[in-house]
């Protein structure tokens, strides 16, 4: 089956792509809510622990509704797009990332940033120092999120529409294959899909157990 | 002899209630100055407004002649030791050079400090060590070296050594006090340890209930308490 | 520092990658992107996999085929969210004409449905009609699956009951099994619980090599399932690409496409999967 490769590719692009946009929003906003005191931060907190519980299929029930024609956003002719599965993947991905990125920081001895300033930490240098010091949990925080969005079915296939040659991707073929009766391809598919989930998850493990010494 | 230090006016609250109250403390460049009390005598809250990392609700701090310095020009200046050493999860030498590297000082010269302080310190061994790894004592050593390497104008140091054993506690206050007479480091120390301050201090204050009660040459004060309190306090301490 | 170089090159690097994911244009169409709704059904068969670049080659449209139920394909289309559909519904497709949500309407195909179930036919209907059939597996009390999720199929199957009178899907006595899925799983569940069921041929024929299921009953004129292509209207909604639905519609309905659906499927199975009806009207097939 010649698609292999492109549907392969498609769903690391996609899913690397939302795992580092939510880093990018999930570090600052966790170390926010891990080390400073602002009204509505509790709200947040709570915001955040639910998302991470959020069905991924209501998600994308929600994107795919604004992303349609008839819906606020549909404009921006987002839907049955790669970016639109970023996007929706992004969401998902982005509660798991932040939530445990304040869970890493929390962990920290409250005085250690005392320490640091003490000795003469701007408070950027401060937060580079802990991230620095939870840098194990960190990265299992982004472990998290890149395994939340990689096996994700239901909101990809809804704002993706699963069209082969666009928007198709590992778990989305793998539904249709199986649907198909196409057994056969839907296991290759699937050996694919677990061999990236294995491998990404091996690096990470051994950069992060490679750290503790 | 100048003054390197000025508190004037002080008053610091927490929750509306006030925790630290001090009309006048002034150390002088050089000396080592001990504070003690008891438990909630407000050491901890003075030791924090002086390192600026609280603030006071009214009064002034003179550092060096001027009270206007911003407050990370003033906290590179000053160095800071706590109970627990806090160190990072990274080698000893990587752990010491940190505040080297917040100032941003050369590698090259980083490097010479580290080498020279985790030797004066005992620790040079360790250098390569993972700073996780180290006992109690050799942990203080290297908080002291990280302290040291940055040449501070002040040294803040808070009950540095009571979660030491005995015998190494005592190692470290002959180590600490020799390189305080090299370096002539003024240096403000909180102890509840009446041994500690008589060993290193040149001064002490007695603190009792967030004011200071009396300041003055350990042995002076020992022998004369200001006050029922202050004799009360050093007495059960068995001064 | 070296993580975040590393992190912010990948970024930059997969941004340059998906951004490189760009469609391109042979002849080009002022608006080249075109929603097709259609059936799990229509997609699995395969038919779509050829037809569509034929007509993307022609034409230059890009065909985004969004396979859903039919209950979804409709709404879509009552919604504006494609521009054409391909679905085999004629109830449902009707009722969307008259409240004015398609513009066009053209006949373009059919297959037929079957029951399928165990080769020793339990509820013995291999010589009955279909109305009867259903009838017998009701009374045999025999396990039979449906597709319980408002597709062709299932409106099929449900205007048989009616048809006999019996009403299990109020009833839902154990025999009666609802799948709620697709026509491929719900053959292979049927299958496993040597259970009947009634299926379009194509997916059947596709599916054979797995399952365990013969045909049981075929060819009554009621059983035949009829494609039509609708153009969404655009006065109902004017963002929609009407002028590639209707290039859509006429090629599905043009002699040579026609032709390539006649010989779809014979190499592979020995039969075609689909008939063309192009050249004929809605009452040839007893609409």
């Amino acid at each position: 089956m010649t698609d292999l490769l492109p549907i392969t590719l498609l769903s690391l692009q996609v899913s690397t792509l939302a795992t580092l946009i939510s880093l990018l929003i999930g570090l600052p906003l966790g170390t926010a809510l891990a080390l400073s005191k602002f009204p509505g931060r509790a709200f947040i907190m709570s915001l955040i622990n639910t998302g991470m519980a959020l069905p991924p299929v209501v998600v994308g029930l929600f994107v795919a509704m604004s992303l349609w024609r008839s819906g606020p956003l549909g404009d921006l002719k987002l839907i049955y797009t790669p970016a639109a599965i970023v996007i929706v993947q992004t969401i998902i991905a982005s509660p798991v990332v932040t939530g445990l990125t304040a869970a890493a920081l929390q962990q920290l001895d409250p005085r250690l940033r005392l320490q640091l300033y003490g000795l003469g930490a701007s408070r950027v240098q401060m937060i580079f120092s802990l991230w620095r010091e939870a840098r194990l949990p960190l990265l299992a925080a982004l472990m998290a999120g890149f395994g939340s969005v990689i096996s994700e079915i239901g909101a990809s296939m809804m704002v993706g529409g699963n069209i082969k040659g666009q928007t198709r991707v590992l778990t989305t073929a793998i539904v249709l294959e199986t649907g198909k009766g196409e057994f056969e391809t839907a296991i290759a598919l699937s050996i694919f899909l677990l061999t990236i989930t294995f491998l990404v998850n091996w690096a990470l493990t051994a950069i992060q157990q490679r750290g503790r010494q | 002899m100048t003054v390197l230090i000025e508190v004037r006016d002080l008053l610091v609250q927490r929750e509306k209630k006030t925790v630290l109250e001090i009309e006048h403390l002034s150390v002088e460049a050089g000396e080592a100055l001990a504070v003690v009390g008891p438990n909630g005598a407000g050491k901890s809250t003075l030791f924090l407004t002086l390192a600026r990392l609280l603030k006071a609700a009214r009064g002034t701090i003179h550092f060096d002649g001027t009270s206007s310095l911003n407050t990370l020009e003033y906290r590179r200046r000053i160095a800071l030791v706590l109970q627990e050493p806090l160190l990072m999860d990274a080698s000893v030498k990587d752990n010491a050079a940190i505040g080297l590297r917040f100032r941003g000082i050369s590698k090259a010269e980083s490097d010479r400090r580290v080498g020279h302080w985790l030797g004066r310190l005992g620790v040079a061994h360790l250098a390569e060590r993972p700073a996780r790894k180290l006992s109690g004592g050799e942990s203080q050593r290297v908080s002291l070296t990280r302290a040291f390497v940055l040449q501070p104008e002040l040294l803040l140091l808070d009950e540095p050594f009571t979660a030491l054993d005995a015998p190494t506690r005592l190692r470290l206050l002959d180590d600490l006090k020799s390189v305080l007479a090299e370096t002539s480091t003024t240096t403000i120390f909180i102890t509840h340890d009446l041994q500690e301050a008589a060993k290193l201090a040149t001064r002490m204050a007695v603190m009792l209930n967030g004011r200071v009660h009396q300041v003055g040459e350990p042995r002076q004060v020992f022998a004369h308490p200001a006050d029922a309190q202050v004799a009360e306090f050093l007495g059960t301490q068995g001064g | 520092m070296k993580r975040l170089n590393l992190f912010l090159s990948l970024f930059v690097l997969l941004a340059v990658m998906l951004s490189a994911c760009a469609p391109a244009a042979t002849p080009a169409p002022a608006n080249p992107d075109l929603i097709l709704a259609t059936t799990t059904s229509t997609q699995d068969s395969g038919l779509l996999d050829v037809l569509i670049p034929l007509f993307e080659a022609q034409t230059g449209y890009k065909v985004k085929t969004v396979a859903v139920g039919t209950g979804a394909a409709l709404k879509m289309g009552e919604e504006g969210n494609a521009d054409v559909l391909l679905v085999h519904a004629p109830a449902s497709e009707a009722a969307l004409m008259d409240a004015g949500f398609g513009k066009d309407r053209m006949l373009v195909m059919h297959n037929d449905f079957i029951i399928v179930g165990p080769a020793d036919d339990p509820a013995k209907i291999k010589e009955l009609g279909p109305k009867d059939a259903f009838a017998a597996i009701y009374n045999a009390g025999v396990p039979f699956v449906s597709r319980a999720d408002d597709s062709g199929t299932n409106k099929m199957e449900l205007s048989f009951w009616k048809k006999a009178e019996l009403d299990p899907t109020t009833e839902k006595p154990a025999w009666y099994i609802e799948s709620g899925q697709g026509m491929g799983a719900t053959l292979t569940i049927a299958s496993e619980k040597a259970a009947y069921t009634l299926t379009d041929r194509a997916t059947y024929l596709a599916n054979k090599g797995n399952l365990q299921l013969e045909i049981l009953l075929e060819g009554d004129n009621a059983l035949l399932n009829v494609y039509h292509v609708i153009t969404v209207n655009p006065d109902k909604w004017p963002k929609t690409n009407y002028d590639g639905a209707l290039a859509f519609a006429k090629f599905m309905t043009d002699p040579a496409t026609q032709a390539v659906i006649a010989s779809f499927g014979v190499d592979k199975f020995g039969q075609p999967l689909f008939y063309p009806d192009a050249d004929r009207t809605d009452a040839d097939l007893g609409l």
